[in-house]
């Protein structure tokens, strides 16, 4: 078995062997079976602290890493403006702030977080913080769905495979799941959007390409449910499908890994019929790997979305980043960034929580 | 070594892998025979259909180019990207990991809060803005994709630093006062290698995946011909021209899939134990 | 416009049999920052605001001015004071009227302060601008400029209204979020990320205008997406822009879809290749002759922008007024080119250059490619440098290049839109659409500062056949093409394109129907 988050490659070929490195102070790994309450408060808000100042060092780090972009708002508004007066370029800097030394403004910004003003778009003249709130609902529709997606069928076609593996029978299905899931795993995320737009869209009609709703219908209730519903399938499937292929080789190989296990193996022996231990003990225990990199996943669909955002006109945070990025619009962009990291600190702080509320020693116990 | 090739080789998944990425290896050191002309030159009249002219079995593009040339430096490209990113990665991954791992105390402590820092940013989102920042260029692609990689290298290498460390073999080697840089060296590390080794091969894939989707975000090097460019360039064509960008996308496909492969083969062999565990 | 006094008297009647209501579904590529004109010019701004605001006077397709929310205007004999008489009954959006006193706060201190384009113009020509009445404004300059008359649409001297604007900082105004306009169109919604309504101005001061009750602009990121959904009939308009060029073509043969490329005549937009002249090898004139005979132009129209432009002549476009063809050509001869170089002394293999990449769309990144071919064939020793918009505009601004590829308007006179690009005086840090090559003439000078103040129109035609003939000469800068922009819409929508605007116009008379 291995496996691969679409950057790193690594942090899931660990996983399977049932030891999550998301926490990594060995002492701290050693819980007592039942997790008394007042301990998991105190993990968590130890957890809470720490990853507050991950966010603020991550803020810090990229508000100098982003100053050494070439150009500034300044320099790209006067371009897109076809001026030719130079004074307008420094009156926009100063407006700006951007006359300021760096240490100063730096330290503005800082303050202003931690109040909880993140600032002012120098190009949409609005608030960072609503900007970004107009836009999380979009994106986070678009994860959870992705995300539901890929776990849910990941997990589905991965138990299948195994089973039909582990049993013997109709081997040809295990086969075909593997060698799907390893195709998908192989392709370029935005070339599958492409095909798949010109396919179900434009060939056959099925399905719109773009946006989140029709705009302009006026749909309300239901009818405005299902429009959204259909216009969140090409994405889904493009940003959930590599993520679905990583679960269902690493349900499938943990599936297999747990089966071989003595605990299954004293079940089966006691005469326990094959589908209630797989029912029963295997997937619990078989689950933690998956629950570890699920975790991972939730951090990087927010990234990952950039480009299926962009190829599908979906108004999310990933496509307001790039823009942000792409017109040095600072503020703005750092708001982007203090958002998803914090996503990503909460998210693996989940993935910890209940990683110990699920100990696989416990389950071990109740398995034997 | 012989009970490892056997059990590679036993894998015909691996074996194909292995044999597809040879194919595009050769093809790949063969660019500059097969076509002789920069793969940038405008060689024909545009958009030739693939199968059509002899002299370009794979059509041209919308410039004239020739797309066969393109696919064969495409490969270079690609698979240099993918080698020396991933390179870069699992050494720095290697040095972070096995000091936190060996050391232990504080140093761990610093080094996994820095690897954990540079977790907390999307991956895809750090490459775009380090790329942006650099400015495009294979130099700032290459370290856009190494700083993005390395974070789960480390990690990997201090899980198994922290288990080998206590292993009666190396605590001998401690007893009778080698220097911790030797011991780590010639100890720890070979009896490390295997999972670093296919957790590797898995990251080349995906600095591949991660290149094409830079380039088609408009972040590519403009000077050397990648896959990712060629569909980035002809994805407005996809559906005038799709033999275009399908190609290019194929490419990264096969790529991508046998050394997937490869990665599987070299688990397998390299953790015969996890067989009798059921593991496959 | 001899210096005579003029008159023109509004002559804007609605044509009785046109279908009222209905929504327009149309696209806006990139989503735009903000709606306030004033506040930003780029395109996408340009197409939604252009129905909120209006300006003085509009312009037909020939760029003659005509009535707009002024119904008649006169000039004083020396061309020193313009003299503009407001329509009746013009309100803002908010209901409060309008009247010549936000005409003067527009122009005097909101343009002076926040316009990049008009801004240098009115601090260095305009002497005063005053309400004579409610109904009356007289603008009064320093000396003479020929196209002043020019600037009164809404891509340059749109009017704001005073009652918000006055004694606030204008960039953070609240209402910034909400414009008010006199347009035909009122702001209704603004969905970051995916629309902008606009409804019908129910008290629009023309009697029985608009005839649409709604206008939805969609955001839709790419390109391919945006062909899509003009083909669902999702939109109803693409314009120039909107979709790769590529796709035109199929898309102008699907059954009722119309197709035009008039309506940029005001824009005439031309695609450059700047040399950086203050250095070898680009500082000999005969190396860029060479290099002008080294690219093929027309394969850059046919194959790049899918035939989609014309070989430009010279650095004034054939669609903007003085516009003179008798010039020097340079046809594609690479032969002519090796020739030029070798008599140029230069070793050009000697002085590498980079080609800085032009980061708006993939058509520029082949225009690099193909460029960067052609000057290898004659023995450049080229390579293409990648950047994004923020790289551009700083390194292009700080004349930081080797080469590198720009498109610019010339807002129909070239006193407006060429000068600025070749003129000794606009060498200035701090922008990229100014003088950034670095080519230097006393002569162009002369030519081009005496041609601005003349008011007659036979003399400015002479001064500018010269100039054009002296900027071909030198290769002030690599003209290459006239972009021109296809709208295509479909067979319902009537009257899209009546001016010199085209796309940008008020849309006051566009209708829906069969």
């Amino acid at each position: 078995m291995s496996a691969g988050s679409p950057i790193t490659g690594a942090a899931p070929a660990q996983a399977p062997k049932a030891t999550p490195t998301l926490d990594h102070t060995p002492a701290q790994s050693v819980l007592p079976q039942r997790v008394p309450s007042m301990a998991l408060a105190r993990f968590i808000l130890a957890k809470l602290v720490k990853g507050v100042l991950v966010v603020l060092c991550v803020v810090v780090v990229n508000f100098f890493l982003i100053r050494l972009a070439p150009g500034d708002p300044a320099s790209i508004m006067a371009g897109e403006s076809g001026s030719s007066d130079p004074n307008y370029v420094a009156q926009l800097r100063t407006q700006f702030g951007l006359d300021r030394p760096l240490p100063v403004q730096m330290a503005t910004y800082v303050l202003g977080v931690v109040r909880f003003d993140w600032g002012f778009s120098y190009r949409m003249k609005l608030p960072v913080l609503q900007l970004i709130l107009d836009r999380l609902p979009a994106t986070l529709l678009l994860m959870g769905s992705a995300f539901v997606f890929s776990v849910l069928l990941g997990i589905f076609l991965g138990v299948i495979a195994s089973r039909t593996r582990y049993t013997g029978r109709r081997r040809w299905l295990d086969s075909l799941i593997v060698g799907g899931a390893l195709l998908l795993y192989a392709t370029p995320l935005f070339w599958l959007s492409l095909l798949m737009i010109v396919l179900f869209s434009v060939e056959l009609g099925w399905l719109p390409a773009f946006g989140m709703e029709t705009v302009g219908a006026g749909l309300t209730g239901w009818s405005r449910v299902l429009d959204i519903t259909t216009h969140l399938v090409l994405p889904t499937v493009s940003l959930g499908s590599f993520y679905m292929a990583m679960y269902v080789r690493l349900t499938r190989a943990s599936m297999l890994e747990v089966m071989g296990m003595d605990f299954v193996r004293t079940a089966r022996a006691k005469g326990v019929a094959a589908p209630a231990v797989i029912r029963r003990h295997v997937l619990r225990n078989a689950l933690l790997p998956v629950v570890t990199f699920s975790g991972i996943q939730l951090g990087q669909l927010a990234g990952g979305a950039v480009l299926t955002e962009t190829v599908f006109g979906w108004p999310g945070i990933g496509r307001l980043m790039f823009d942000a990025l792409m017109q040095r619009d600072y503020q703005l962009l750092l708001g982007v960034f203090l958002l998803t990291s914090a996503m990503v600190v909460v998210f693996n702080m989940l993935t910890d929580v209940i990683y110990r509320v699920v100990d696989p020693r416990i389950a071990f116990e109740g398995g034997r | 070594m012989s009970g490892f090739a056997r059990r590679f080789l036993r894998n015909t998944g691996a074996v194909a892998g292995l044999m597809i990425l040879a194919a595009i290896l050769v093809v790949a050191l063969a660019a500059p025979l097969l076509f002789p002309d920069s793969p940038w030159m405008m060689v024909a009249d545009p958009l030739i259909l693939p199968f059509q002219d002899g002299q370009y079995p794979f059509g041209t593009d919308m410039l004239g180019r020739d797309i066969g040339a393109g696919l064969a430096y495409g490969a270079r490209v690609s698979l240099m990207i993918g080698a020396v990113s991933t390179a870069v990665a699992v050494l720095a991954g290697i040095a972070i990991g096995a000091a936190a791992g060996y050391h232990g105390g504080w140093v761990d402590d610093l080094l996994m809060r820095v690897t954990e820092f540079f977790q907390t940013i999307p991956q895809l989102a750090m490459a775009v803005v380090l790329v942006a920042i650099l400015t495009p260029s294979i130099g700032s692609i290459v370290a856009a994709i190494a700083i993005v990689s390395w974070p789960p290298v480390a990690r990997l290498v201090r899980g198994e630093f922290l288990t080998l460390r206590e292993r009666e073999f190396v605590q001998a080697a401690v007893v009778i006062g080698q220097h911790p840089g030797r011991i780590m060296l010639t100890q720890i590390l070979p009896n490390a290698m295997s999972p670093i080794i296919i957790t590797a091969s898995l990251m080349v894939a995906t600095a591949i995946l991660t290149e094409s989707a830079l380039s088609f975000l408009g972040l590519g090097d403009r000077n050397m011909m990648s896959w990712g460019f060629m569909i980035g360039a002809s994805r407005t064509m996809l559906r005038e021209a799709p033999w275009m960008s399908l190609m290019p996308g194929v490419a990264i496909l096969l790529t991508v899939l046998a050394i997937n492969l490869i990665g599987e083969g070299l688990n397998d062999a390299l953790n015969p134990q996890l067989r009798h565990r059921g593991e496959d | 416009m001899t210096g005579a006094a003029m008159l023109l008297v509004a002559t804007l009647t609605p044509v009785a049999s046109q279908t009222r209501g209905g929504t327009l579904n149309l696209i806006v590529q990139p989503e735009p920052p903000i709606l306030i004109l004033g506040l930003n010019q780029q395109s996408p701004t340009q197409y939604v605001g252009s129905k909120i605001y209006e300006g003085l006077l509009t312009y037909g397709a020939d760029l003659k001015p005509m009535p707009g929310l002024a119904k008649a205007w006169s000039i004083s004999e020396d061309g020193l004071t313009y003299r503009f008489t407001l329509q009746d009954g013009v309100t803002w959006h908010d209901g409060k009227p309008f009247t010549a006193a936000d005409v003067v706060f527009s122009a005097d201190k909101f343009l002076r302060q926040v316009h990049p384009r008009v801004r240098p113009i009115l601090n260095r020509y305009l002497a005063s601008v005053i309400a004579s009445d409610d109904h009356t404004v007289e603008f009064k300059l320093k000396e003479p400029f020929a196209p002043f008359l020019q600037l009164f649409g809404t891509d340059n001297m749109l009017v704001v209204p005073r009652h918000i604007y006055e004694g606030t900082d204008f960039a953070t105004n609240p209402t910034n979020q909400h414009p008010i306009g006199t347009g035909p169109f009122m702001f209704q919604s603004w969905t970051r990320g995916s629309d902008i309504v606009l409804i019908r101005n129910p008290n629009y001061w023309q009697k029985g205008l608009p005839y649409l009750d709604k206008i939805v602009f969609r955001v839709i990121p790419d390109s391919a997406s945006r062909a899509v959904a003009f083909e669902r009939g999702d939109v109803q308009v693409l314009r120039g822009g909107d979709v790769d060029n590529v796709d035109i073509k199929r898309l102008e043969a699907i059954p009722g879809v119309e197709h035009t490329t008039k309506g940029t005549e005001m824009y005439s937009t031309i695609t450059s290749m700047l040399m950086n002249e203050r250095k070898p090898p680009f500082d000999n004139v005969k190396v860029r002759q060479a290099v002008m005979h080294a690219i093929n132009r027309d394969f850059i129209v046919r194959n790049i922008f899918f035939g989609i432009g014309k070989v430009a002549t010279g650095p004034i476009s054939s669609t903007t007024l003085f516009y003179d063809p008798n010039v020097p050509t340079y046809k594609y001869d690479p032969k002519q080119a090796a020739a030029l170089l070798k008599e140029s002394g230069v070793d050009v293999f000697k002085y590498p250059i980079k080609i800085l990449n032009y980061p708006y769309g993939t058509a520029w990144d082949r225009l690099a490619e193909y460029v960067s071919q052609s000057l290898q064939r004659v023995g450049f020793n080229v390579q293409i440098e990648g950047t994004d918009a923020g790289g551009w505009a700083q390194r292009v601004a700080n004349f930081d290049f080797d080469t590198t590829f720009h498109f610019t308007d010339q807002f129909g006179d070239p006193a407006i839109g060429v000068s600025r690009l070749f003129l000794s005086s606009n060498i200035v840090k701090g922008s990229p659409f100014v003088n950034n090559e670095g080519y230097q003439s006393p002569k162009t000078d002369a030519l081009f500062n005496k041609a601005s103040s003349s008011l007659i129109p036979a003399e400015r035609q002479k001064l500018y056949s010269e100039v054009q003939n002296a900027l071909v000469r030198d290769v002030a800068n690599g003209y290459l093409f006239e972009n021109q922009n296809v709208t295509l819409y479909k067979g319902e929508v009537h009257n899209l394109i009546t001016s010199g605007v085209g796309t940008n116009s008020n849309f006051a008379t566009v209708s829906l129907g069969k």
